[in-house]
């Protein structure tokens, strides 16, 4: 019977390791060439303020893209990151902002809304036994149903302190380059970590991790969890970046983020890929945006061409692998 | 297939048409208006709309993929109908040149998915941009859209006797998608290669073939239900689609098919489309908003999928499919023998 098989050796996760460092070399290239072409067609990019309002533009898709990272590399997804990112961009300029931003400390409100929206997720899948497909699916129109309910239209403003913390500059520098850093090197931290390490072993063989005393479950309920905060991140961030919000705004991250992820090189089998590589493709899907709008042409253009990125890497890379692993077996 | 599994299936597209009498109930208890005979035609011709959509959906799903590209197919369905229909083409012919394009966008995606080895999620939504891309392209559409021609209209909004066209239009195919599935070689290889592609494929049965159909017939199916719902809109936009995204695929769920593969039927998906439809007329009668109504949506689906068991993993190691067939295959040879 097919249930006992993921407990073998895969005769593949050999060459896949192979491949790792190829795919890793691509997204890095993407993301040179990418930013090569933007800065001669813009030259004056090339200073630290204009880098800081394109990465301010990425956050939000980067924020949710890792939330997905998250879920995706223990063999999930997560329809719902949309969903949990209207909810707090909704709390942050309805409730938090709403006194002249009297009220910061209800941005844990706002927090605890994405740890538990995330818990939720996570409860559903390895407590009730849903697929992570259709748990988010439920609750992604859920969460939209909550923001609604919170902030009714388009609207509201952020407290004003948080809009000067996230939109301005630290030492200097760009928040919003700030924050980027942050994210990498807390991933990197993280992913030392016993739990970075029992999170991959989850991905590559949720069995085999059972049988070698992993507490399978609880690692994928924290990593629902992280997703649940990351996308709460997403939320705070662009309400204090764009200066209002948004309850409808989530559905289009959803596909978007798993693109991301995709395009990065992340593997939707789980155990493969990480955040890095996201933070590259997200940042390169922006510089599509940012190439299409300096060259004033049409939106389609890079629409097709994220499509178009998203389709010929994974079948390169699926090519690429098929032609490692016959020469593996030989 | 065996006995229990045949009840189980049973169960829960039973379940699905008990949900949806249920509440149905408590629209007329609630006010007799629900029951009249203008509020149940409004019902049909919404619940054709998803059903159709989802028809696809079902055949996809049933074989163990999926297809993100619906609404987009949905939206292309309308647009190039109108497009056509202003440079003189007839609207039926039309109508015949948009599912033929439709069944070829579904054939490329049933080629990225079975010979380039694409996860079906990524191939579906890559071809969504793409279509979407053509879509910004072609039309510079705006919101207001164009005009659609009249017989797409009259399609979509005129009655024989009391009964709605696309009600009708929606019976046949579902009858004729009933037996598909359940009744041919056809439906008994879909079934077989999402139950487990290993073996449909060692017992003889084409599955990459079989793939490919389902995705040509969701592609045709999308694309002839973006037509019907332009006509009854009466113009055509870029997000005309995007709800049927999420209803295509909730509808097959809370019909009772496996998200996995290989459990399901067309029925089911028609309960569905009927829950999801009398549940969404049914919350204007409480004077619940837009809001409440995404909440009760998301529990119901919950609690369908929950109570049919559908969405569950068995045992949790159950294999998916986004696994390119000849690593299953080395995979199992390989333990054979090890064994």
């Amino acid at each position: 019977m097919s249930a006992v098989t993921p407990v073998r050796a895969r005769p593949g996760a050999i060459s896949l390791r192979r491949s790792w460092s190829w795919t890793n070399a691509v997204t890095a290239f993407i993301l040179v060439a990418l930013i090569i072409a933007d800065l001669s067609i813009q030259p004056a990019l090339g200073n630290l303020v204009q880098i800081g309002l394109l990465v301010e533009t990425a956050l939000p898709l980067i924020l949710l893209a890792v939330a997905q990272t998250f879920v995706v590399l223990v063999g999930g997804i997560d329809l719902s990151v949309g969903g949990m990112y209207v909810v707090t961009n909704a709390i942050t300029v309805q409730w938090v902002g709403l006194h002249g931003g009297a009220h910061q400390w209800l941005l844990l409100v706002a927090l605890g809304f994405g740890l538990a929206m995330g818990a939720l997720n996570g409860l559903l899948v390895v407590r009730f036994g849903f697929q992570p497909f259709i748990a988010t699916l439920g609750t992604w129109t859920i969460f939209n149903g909550i923001a609604l309910l919170i902030l009714p239209t388009d609207g509201g403003s952020p407290p004003p302190l948080l809009t000067n913390l996230l939109a301005g500059q630290v030492a200097g520098i760009p928040s919003a380059i700030v924050i980027l850093v942050a994210i990498f090197v807390l991933w990197r931290g993280l992913r030392a970590t016993r739990f970075g390490v029992r999170m991959y072993a989850v991905g590559a063989d949720e069995e085999r991790a059972r049988l070698n005393g992993t507490p399978v479950r609880s690692i994928k309920l924290a990593v629902y969890v992280i997703a649940g905060m990351c996308a709460a991140l997403a939320g705070i961030y662009a309400a204090a970046a764009n200066a209002s919000g948004t309850p409808t705004g989530g559905d289009a991250y959803i596909l978007t983020s798993v693109a991301a992820v995709v395009i990065g090189g992340t593997s939707l089998r789980g155990g493969e890929g990480g955040v890095g590589l996201t933070l590259m493709a997200a940042m390169s899907l922006t510089l599509i945006n940012d190439i299409v709008g300096a060259e004033n042409l049409n939106t389609w253009v890079s629409v097709a061409a994220g499509a178009a990125l998203l389709l010929a890497l994974v079948i390169a890379r699926t090519l690429v692998d098929a032609v490692i692993a016959r020469r593996g077996h030989s | 297939m065996t006995q229990l599994d045949w009840l189980r299936e049973r169960r829960s597209t039973l379940l699905a048409y008990a949900l949806t009498v249920a509440l149905f109930l408590v629209g007329v208890i609630h006010s007799s208006a629900f029951a009249s005979a203008s509020s149940i035609r409004q019902m049909l011709v919404f619940a054709s709309f998803v059903g159709i959509a989802a028809l696809g959906q079902t055949l996809v799903i049933l074989a163990g993929g999926l297809d993100l590209s619906v609404p987009w197919l949905m939206a292309f369905g309308g647009v190039e109908l109108s497009r056509l229909s202003h440079s003189g083409t007839p609207a039926g012919v039309g109508i015949v040149i948009v599912i033929a394009i439709g069944i070829a966008i579904g054939v490329l995606n049933g080629i990225g998915v079975t010979r380039l080895r694409v996860p079906p999620i990524v191939m579906t939504l890559a071809m969504g941009g793409l279509i979407q891309s053509y879509l910004l392209a072609v039309g510079q559409l705006s919101s207001t859209g164009d005009a659609v021609p009249s017989a797409a209209v009259d399609l979509a909004s005129n009655r024989v006797g009391p009964i709605p066209v696309i009600a009708i239009v929606w019976l046949v195919v579902a009858i004729a998608a009933g037996l598909l599935i359940s009744r041919t070689a056809f439906g008994r290889r879909v079934h077989a290669t999402g139950e487990n592609e290993v073996a449909a494929s060692l017992s003889g049965i084409r599955v990459d073939r079989i793939r490919l159909a389902t995705y040509a017939i969701s592609g045709g199916a999308s694309a002839f239900g973006g037509t019907v719902l332009a006509g009854y809109v009466g113009t055509t936009y870029l997000e005309i689609g995007a709800p049927y995204l999420f209803a295509s695929i909730a509808a097959v769920v809370v019909g009772g098919a496996s998200i996995l593969g290989g459990r399901g039927t067309y029925w089911g998906t028609v309960a569905g489309a009927l829950t999801l439809t009398v549940l969404s007329s049914l919350l204007p009668l409480f004077h619940l908003r837009t809001a409440d109504l995404d909440i009760v949506y998301g529990v119901v689906i919950l609690l369908g999928v929950w109570l049919s068991g559908a969405g569950q993993t068995l045992g949790g190691v159950r294999l998916r499919t986004g696994k390119p067939l000849d690593k299953q295959l080395t995979s199992e040879a390989g333990s054979d023998a090890a064994r």
